[in-house]
């Protein structure tokens, strides 16, 4: 909300610089946007008037014309052609600044000297539309009056100094929507009186008749329109508003369009009521009616636009149609037309809900409709309508009808909060005496009678003691408030379970040398095809009713894409050797949760994504051991997995604590890489951190250190290439019972004298028992009985 | 005899003086005293002699013998001394060349801000609360003072699932959950990813995480508030980062206000980044208003609490001095490398 600072003087006296009053406004919550100071860029421009005006010798598109400026006479070249001898013009003169931060020097011009320049409205920062007859590419010409001012300072003579905050409001407050509300709040902060120049509307006498002039009011959805209040003004003059209402319009941004629009649109920001005109005779029947519209109805808008409604929509109806869409926009049949003779001025309430929504369907957000869906007063409303009509007498635009037609089915509540001193002391932190809450209250209007607030009608969002707390507050001062510290309980700050775990995991993963990404949730069907993911899960994927676009439509029921294009974006840079990973949810409507209004199952993924030259999969097997070691989880299997079309089917694996699948990891696809554009062997792993967290057992305990001494025997054994080594360790372990402490793989080879199809794998082992030194007949017999599983179970032949 | 011995010892002892090196000392200990070394024959030949002799000669052998271990000791360990020397002079390395690593990897920025805020508060007693994303609407906006025609709801701001579920706006339908599921004194602080409907440009994200805090207990006033976030700026941004208050406007919070810490780039003189104004906006705080309490099945008559909330992004950018918010989700391996 824009409010000049000139029209707040009719509020309160001010006496600070703007950008001191914009801190205090701030402080006080009407926090301030941006001062616009205009004018004041504007330094050393004066009246001139053309004496002369010649060819430039040597350019065609140039002039060199003489200038009165009062004082002296200037020579100036310039490659405007729409100047002629005698128009009184701005001058720049040497030494002038422009809003532009130009600044203007005596110079040459194709060899002529040029003692300053010309300007254009543009370059005074202007606005074409408010100097009609002013054209943009070319020199402003004044008006002859002005010969009386040559010489005079422009900012001066066209009064172009003005100082206009723009102001943020919050929601809360559509009373400082409007200059009213804000000039009391300058007020109130500057700690001056609040001067109430509308005074004498609060307690106005307008006689209520059935119809006046014919016109008659009906409300058909009292759900949707609080109050309806019209006044007829006859005999109407359209003309142009005076400049003074002019210029107040313009530093907030608005249009002069005449008179009579331009009351509506003055009193909307005088007292933040919005305000409807409209030509009597455009009303069939002349009977007004607030109904919802049928659906389908269609309305052309003011701004000439067919817009389509239904039942949920508040129109103003006559007998016959639409004639506006309330709180939104009025319709073009009823518009004000230069021979309208007979005006109908509406000023109503309708529920804001209501408003918004519809506002938000037509794509229609205007001035009117954003006050109306914070919520207004509806005692307000008669004064505005009031105001509306003292503006037409006053200038002497129409003849106004006495009395109103006012139809108020609800009428607006009166909120009374009890002044509770001792809580509002507790909940601010403050030790305020009555006296000194009753006090700031009252300048803000909110009487205090026998211990209760009473809000005043404009400020109906004073409903609860925490509001009136916060008036208290606001006025007190926000840096007034100390800065204390809890005094309750200890409390107790840790990290749970799952959180101590990922934090885990995060610190062993950058150990290992990977750098944590963040990405985005939202993925496409485009990006699961990608990536392969199984029709199973895509069908878990959940669909945005608004997305941003096609590629952030649904959310990701798998991490893998997002891994996939970040992968890809590092390719695409030629980055070498990337190693990632992120901690991030996945989100799966896997039993139609979301239908039935449920949240979808949402798990924390564990995701790695690497390449380069010294990345295979027994690196990325061996970070994915870390992490699980770093979190306890001891026991666990590494499964072949040949059917996850995302991975190489040679190279892939599951990790599996018992039959639950806690993670993936493997090559990606040769199809992916390629769907990704890259031109390597990238690796990938899923690690559910959610379903982890169960199976950490921090249980750490002492085991002796061994006390007789360890045997060492190596074997080889050549096996079939499809027999993996996890199942001839698993034969290892379960025949090597408590005597084997512990094996270690030492070599796989494959040759020629091996056979095709074999390879040979070779195993040191310790073996050791606690309480005695072990005897080569007892180690003998251990491993004659695991060479001899071997044999049976995986036809494995001993080489010696 | 004697003559005999007294050579030995003479050859012996030049011999060892000369030695340069441990095998030839070793050599020259078996030439000598070695089972065929010539004081043993010597030892040997004294069967020969005299009875009266043996004792005199065998003690001089004796004395003799000790004296040639004597030597050949002092010899070895000097030869021992002089070899270490030689090698640690040829064992030297050039330090400054490349060292042998495992490179670490890098937190991203977003997570160090969020560890760095939750160790300050875990330090001060909260606990760490967390919830889902995808979230129902009540929780999202009706239990947060939020109707269903408030602005707030508008289609534009919020991503629609279904009428009833959203992608959280914020952080606060966590507050609401953990006000349901638990008795005051609460005390906790909920970082995460919330989803507002932005396009993508170099200030704004449709993905972006926040950290809020939630404290309800008896007796928690506004002055708590800006005390405790008073501690908590000065923790992470520096100890002579300054707090303003303002009021302001915010559904679940009444009284509310906004959060200004003083420039931790300029202290407040005023520069680019704080846009020449000394403060810059840091937060949206207030009181928890008795509706959310209420909503939340909290008495407001007993208890009372504050609630702020930040979004993460802003203080990684200003911190690290990232001026585009698309490099923190492009995820260049460079530009990670550098946190």
């Amino acid at each position: 909300m824009k409010a000049s600072i000139e029209w707040l003087k009719e509020y309160s006296d001010i006496d600070v610089k703007p950008t001191e009053l914009g801190d205090i406004l701030t402080m006080t919550g009407s926090k301030v946007e941006t001062i616009d100071e205009k004018g004041k860029e504007i330094k050393n421009v004066v009246v001139g008037k053309i004496l002369e005006i010649e060819k430039h010798p040597d350019a065609d598109k140039l002039v060199v014309t003489k200038v009165d400026v009062g004082t002296e006479k200037l020579q100036i070249v310039t490659g405007a052609d729409n100047i002629k001898v005698g128009d009184i013009v701005p001058i720049a003169k040497d030494g002038a600044e422009l809003p532009n931060g130009v600044k203007i020097k005596t110079g040459k011009l194709r060899g002529i000297d040029s003692c300053g320049m010309m300007c254009s409205v543009g370059e005074l920062n202007l606005d074409l539309a408010d100097y009609p007859g002013q054209i943009e590419h070319g020199i402003m010409i004044l008006d002859k009056s002005l010969e009386k001012d040559l010489g005079k300072d422009i900012v001066e003579v066209l009064n172009l100094r003005e100082d206009i905050i723009d102001f943020e409001i919050t929601s809360n407050r559509p009373d400082c929507f409007s200059i009213e509300g804000l000039g009391r709040e300058t007020a109130v902060s500057l700690n001056k009186e609040f001067k109430n120049p509308r005074g004498n509307l609060d307690n106005l006498e307008v006689e209520d008749k059935k119809e006046i002039e014919g016109l008659k009011v009906d409300i058909e959805a009292p759900d949707l329109c609080y109050r309806y209040i019209a006044r007829v003004v006859k005999n109407v003059k359209i003309k142009e508003s005076p400049d003074w209402m002019k210029r107040r319009l313009r530093a907030c941004g608005v249009r002069s369009i005449n008179n009579i629009v331009d009351i509506t649109n003055y009193v909307m920001l005088e007292l933040g009521q919005p305000m409807h005109a409209f030509d009597i005779n455009s009303i069939e029947g002349k009977h007004i009616n607030v109904r919802r519209a049928k659906n389908g109805e269609k309305i052309t808008t003011l701004d000439e636009q067919e817009r389509e409604l239904d039942e949920e929509d508040l129109v103003i109806a006559d007998d016959k149609k639409a004639v506006a869409i309330a709180g939104v926009m009025g319709g073009l049949n009823s518009e004000i037309e230069n021979d309208t003779e007979t005006v109908v001025f509406e000023s109503a309430v309708f529920y804001g809900g209501s408003v918004r929504k519809t506002a938000k369907k037509v794509g229609l957000r205007t001035e009117a409709s954003s006050r109306f869906e914070k919520g207004l007063s509806a005692e307000n409303a008669l004064r505005a309508v009031n105001r509306a009509v003292e503006l037409v007498e006053l200038t002497g635009s129409g003849e106004v009808v006495d009395g109103k037609v006012d139809v108020y089915p609800t009428k607006q509540e009166i909120h009374k909060i009890k002044l509770d001193v001792e809580r509002i002391n507790n909940l601010l932190g403050t030790k305020l005496s009555k006296q000194e809450m009753i006090d700031i209250l009252e300048k803000l209007e909110i009487k205090v009678e026998n211990d209760v607030a009473i809000a005043p009608y404009f400020r109906m969002d004073l409903t609860c003691l925490a509001d009136i707390a916060e008036e208290i507050a606001r006025f007190y001062g926000y840096d007034k408030l100390d800065t204390t510290l809890i005094k309750a309980d200890t409390t107790l700050g840790v990290r749970n379970k799952e959180q101590k775990i990922i934090k885990k995991v995060r610190d062993v993963l950058v150990d290992s040398g990977l750098s944590e990404i963040y990405t985005y949730g939202f993925i496409s069907k485009k990006d699961l095809e990608k990536s392969n993911i199984s029709e199973e899960v895509q069908k878990y994927a959940i669909t945005l009713q608004n997305p941003l676009g096609e590629e952030f439509k649904l959310m990701r029921p798998t991490t893998v894409p997002s891994m996939m294009q970040i992968l890809a974006t590092n390719a695409n840079k030629k980055n070498q050797n990337v190693k990632l990973f992120d901690i991030s949810r996945n989100y799966k409507n896997t039993n139609h949760q979301v239908e039935d209004g449920e949240v979808p199952v949402q798990e924390d993924i564990l995701t790695i994504g690497m390449y380069g030259d010294d990345i295979d999969f027994y690196v990325l097997k061996g970070i994915i051991e870390n992490v699980l070691e770093a979190i306890s989880v001891n026991r666990y299997d590494v499964e072949k997995e040949r059917d996850n079309k995302s991975y190489h089917p040679g190279r892939c694996a599951n990790i599996k604590i018992g039959i639950d699948v806690i993670g993936t990891i493997g090559e990606v696809h040769p199809e992916v890489l390629q769907n990704y554009d890259i031109g390597k062997r990238a690796y990938l792993a899923e690690i559910n951190i959610t379903k982890l967290v169960k199976y950490s057992r921090e249980n750490k305990k002492y085991v002796e250190i061994p006390k007789f001494p360890a045997v060492e025997r190596d074997i080889a054994i050549i096996v079939d290439e499809e027999v993996e080594v996890g199942q001839i360790e698993k034969i290892i372990t379960k025949k090597g019972k408590k005597l084997l402490e512990s094996m270690k793989l030492f070599d796989i080879y494959r040759n020629e004298k091996l056979g095709e199809n074999k390879k040979s794998v070779a195993y040191s082992f310790i073996f050791r028992d606690k309480n005695k030194t072990l005897s080569d007949e007892e180690i003998n017999s251990v491993m004659d009985s695991i060479i001899s599983e071997l044999e049976k179970t995986l036809h494995a032949e001993l080489r010696r | 005899m004697k003559e005999e011995i007294a050579k030995i010892k003479e050859n012996s002892q030049k011999e060892i003086n000369s030695c340069q090196d441990l095998r030839q000392l070793s050599d020259l200990k078996v030439k000598y005293l070695g089972k065929k070394g010539e004081l043993t024959v010597v030892l040997r030949g004294m069967g020969k002699l005299s009875p009266e002799e043996r004792p005199v000669i065998g003690s001089l052998v004796n004395q003799v013998r000790d004296e040639l271990d004597e030597l050949f000791t002092q010899k070895e360990k000097e030869l021992n001394r002089k070899e270490l020397e030689k090698r640690l002079e040829t064992e030297n390395i050039d330090v400054t060349e490349p060292s042998k690593k495992v490179n670490l990897g890098s937190l991203h920025p977003i997570t160090q801000v969020i560890q760095e805020v939750e160790e300050i508060f875990l330090g001060m007693g909260y606990e760490i609360a967390d919830g889902p994303e995808v979230e129902k609407a009540i929780y999202n906006f009706d239990k947060l003072n939020t109707p269903p025609d408030h602005p707030a709801r508008d289609l534009q701001d919020t991503f629609y699932i279904t009428d009833d579920i959203v992608l959280r706006s914020q952080t606060s339908p966590v507050q609401a959950r953990v006000m349901e599921n638990q008795k005051p004194p609460i005390k906790i602080i909920c970082p995460g990813a919330v989803y507002r409907s932005d396009s993508v440009d170099a200030t704004h994200s449709p993905v972006f995480h926040q950290v809020e805090g939630l404290v309800v207990d008896k007796n928690i006033a506004m002055t708590d508030l800006k005390g405790t976030l008073e501690m908590f700026a000065k923790k992470c941004l520096g100890e002579k980062t300054k707090i303003r208050f303002r009021p302001h406007h915010f559904p679940f919070t009444e009284p509310s206000a906004e959060a200004d810490v003083s420039c931790f780039v300029c202290g407040g003189k005023g520069c680019r980044v704080c846009k020449g104004e000394g403060w810059i906006e840091l937060l949206g705080c207030g009181m928890v208003h008795p509706n959310v309490l209420r909503n939340c099945g909290i008495d407001p008559e007993e208890y009372s609490g504050f609630a702020f909330g930040f979004g993460v992004e802003r203080i990684a950018m200003a911190k690290f001095g990232i001026e585009d918010m698309r490099l923190l989700f492009e995820n260049d391996v460079r530009f990670l490398k550098q946190f």
